[in-house]
């Protein structure tokens, strides 16, 4: 009977989004291949995540380790390995997160199992599964087969798996942390919160938020005034910020911020996906690009296909109008 | 301080006026008016080793799985202040991550190195799985998403990214293998004149052979079936007209939902 693995992560704030996704996929496929669902937990105060993990899986490996208090790549690669050698199960799902990134890739090495990463879609037929991905700026879909294995590894997108509440009520089983040496090779020093940025962007009504296209500092000067019309405030994609030109507390998106405006309004912001996760509990999307095929306008529900500095200051213009 | 730094060079598909079509095999893009240049974020890779040869002293080398056109890469990359470049004269398209994985394994496993780095991921395929899959196979430890970096006495302490604006703070023995976040640095400036005087560094294409290996033991464990164009899915209700009649529509619409309150 086909089994499928999922990899659980948790941080200091609970169970990772990612892995609820992945244990719902993790369950569609199962459920299609009338196979079993394994979820897997490493740390400390595993017991306590372990009910929610049970939602959807028919059984809940809690490996409990005091020293692990949120989920790290080398801790779980050498537990995870023995455990993946002795249960060989059909498909091991891992969320491409950060810690996925780091973990995916050595343990496919380790094991000797093909490995599809940041995939938009899984499906398993026959005991094959095919992965599709997103490539070239989002512009093309890739389908890929992985070689029939004992054990294949995919790991799945943010915010392309949403999350159903489980109907299972699995059994837990809390077995030993296997690993005995030290890892003295890499060691974890601590953690970096964000900085508290003068704006709170995630309390913000109204964000206007500038992209790529702004193209220079100085001009993101028009969507302040816009952002001032509306009484919002001004946010980012990651770019702004990697070219400096706007402090990371300003970025929206995955390795920035999640933010629920009422409005959202995306100027020269093309779309990568780890900007829309960001964005996606906004009530209102409003982008502006000159690009028609830009992803943001897959979430936006207005858009404008134009020239970001002719449109900007005469939108600013006529909503200084309305408010007479 | 010796460092190698692996890059590839990517079609530029970024843009609008990119335009991306499936070619006749189904497996591949045409490159049409598409622009070949580095990866962004192998960009950010070597200038980062850059700095640190120049503030350390020792060598950086840049190294490459693929055909003759992405010698352009690899000057640009001498260019930037790499010593040294390799290619692996092979189409690495034809190849999985943990092929060209193992063909750079065998490659840097020849080399001196202390530190040896990726981009995080490429732009065009974006799998990210180079990097760890190659720390793995060397038996040397690795940290993804770097976004700082120091290294004194045979020690790299970084800083890697998670979600939500949070880092996490390694400290790794060298040697030892980083993937480069964007917005580590600010990559230098390289002019065409640039270009020119490094034409004189060494640029070295090996093969397969050269390696110990060859095409038939590489057997790729994922296979790509088929290239699609995105569908259309939902889209946004576009505002047509110029931009006064779009963005005038557009303010109606804003007032019409109660955003804009008027006095």
């Amino acid at each position: 009977m086909a089994e499928i693995l999922v990899v659980a992560e948790h941080r200091k704030q609970g169970l990772a989004d990612i892995s609820l996704e992945m244990l719902t996929k993790g369950r569609q496929l199962a459920d299609r291949a009338s196979g079993e669902l394994l979820a897997v937990l490493i740390g400390k105060d595993v017991s306590r995540y372990a009910p929610q993990l049970a939602q959807w899986a028919d059984k809940v490996l809690a490996v409990k380790n005091d020293k692990l208090e949120q989920s790290l790549a080398e801790p779980y690669q050498k537990t995870l390995s023995p455990i993946i050698k002795e249960r060989k199960p059909k498909l091991v799902l891992i969320g491409h997160s950060s810690f996925g990134m780091d973990l995916a890739p050595a343990l496919a090495v380790e094991l000797g199992a093909p490995l599809a990463t940041d995939c938009t879609n899984i499906a398993m037929k026959n005991g094959v599964v095919t992965v599709t991905r997103s490539i070239y700026n989002g512009k093309v879909n890739a389908v890929y087969s992985l070689a029939p294995s004992e054990t294949v590894i995919v790991t799945g997108r943010p915010g392309e798996f949403p999350v159903e509440e489980g109907q299972q009520r699995g059994s837990v089983e809390e077995i030993d942390y296997p690993l005995e040496e030290e890892i003295d090779y890499k060691r974890l020093e601590g953690y970096i919160e964000p900085e508290v940025s003068e704006v709170d962007i995630t309390q913000a009504e109204v964000l206007v938020s500038v992209g790529r296209g702004i193209k220079d500092k100085g001009n993101i000067e028009i969507a302040e005034e816009l952002a001032r019309a509306l009484g919002g405030v001004v946010a980012c994609s990651r770019p702004v910020v990697d070219y400096g030109w706007l402090p990371s507390g300003y970025q929206v998106g995955l390795s920035g911020k999640t933010v629920k405006p009422k409005l959202y309004l995306a100027i020269g912001i093309s779309g990568a996906f780890q900007h829309m996760v960001g964005i996606r509990g906004s009530k209102m999307i409003i982008a502006i690009n000159k690009d028609v095929k830009a992803p943001i306008f897959t979430v936006a529900d207005y858009g404008i296909v134009d020239d970001i500095f002719k449109v900007v200051p005469i939108l600013t213009q006529k909503i200084n109008e309305l408010k007479g | 301080m010796d460092i190698v730094v692996a890059i590839k060079q990517v079609l530029d598909t970024s843009e609008a006026v990119d335009v991306v079509e499936i070619d006749a095999s189904g497996k591949d893009i045409k490159k049409g008016a598409l622009i070949s240049r580095i990866n962004d974020w192998d960009e950010y890779a070597l200038e980062e080793a850059v700095q640190l040869k120049q503030k350390l002293g020792g060598t950086v080398t840049a190294v490459t799985v693929g055909p003759g056109e992405w010698d352009d890469t690899l000057r640009r990359a001498l260019a930037m202040g790499a010593d040294r470049a390799i290619r692996i004269d092979e189409d690495a398209a034809a190849m999985d991550s943990c092929v060209v994985a193992r063909v750079l394994t065998a490659l840097i496993s020849r080399l001196s190195y202390d530190l040896i780095m990726f981009g995080a991921q490429s732009e065009d395929l974006g799998s990210g799985q180079l990097g760890p899959m190659v720390a793995e196979m060397l038996g040397i430890p690795h940290a993804t998403l770097v976004v700082s970096l120091q290294v004194q006495e045979g020690e790299a302490r970084v800083s890697r990214e998670l979600e939500g604006g949070v880092l996490e703070l390694y400290t790794l023995k060298l040697p030892a293998l980083l993937t480069i976040q964007t917005g580590i640095n600010r990559p230098r400036y390289v002019s065409f004149a640039s270009i020119k005087k490094a034409r004189d560094k060494e640029l070295k294409v090996m093969s397969l052979g050269e390696l110990g290996l060859s095409r038939e033991a590489l057997t790729p464990m994922v296979k790509l079936e088929k290239l699609e164009l995105t569908p259309a899915g939902k889209r946004a209700e576009l505002i047509s007209g110029s931009a006064e009649e779009a963005a005038a529509n557009l303010a109606t619409i804003l007032k019409n939902s109660g955003v804009i309150l008027s006095g």
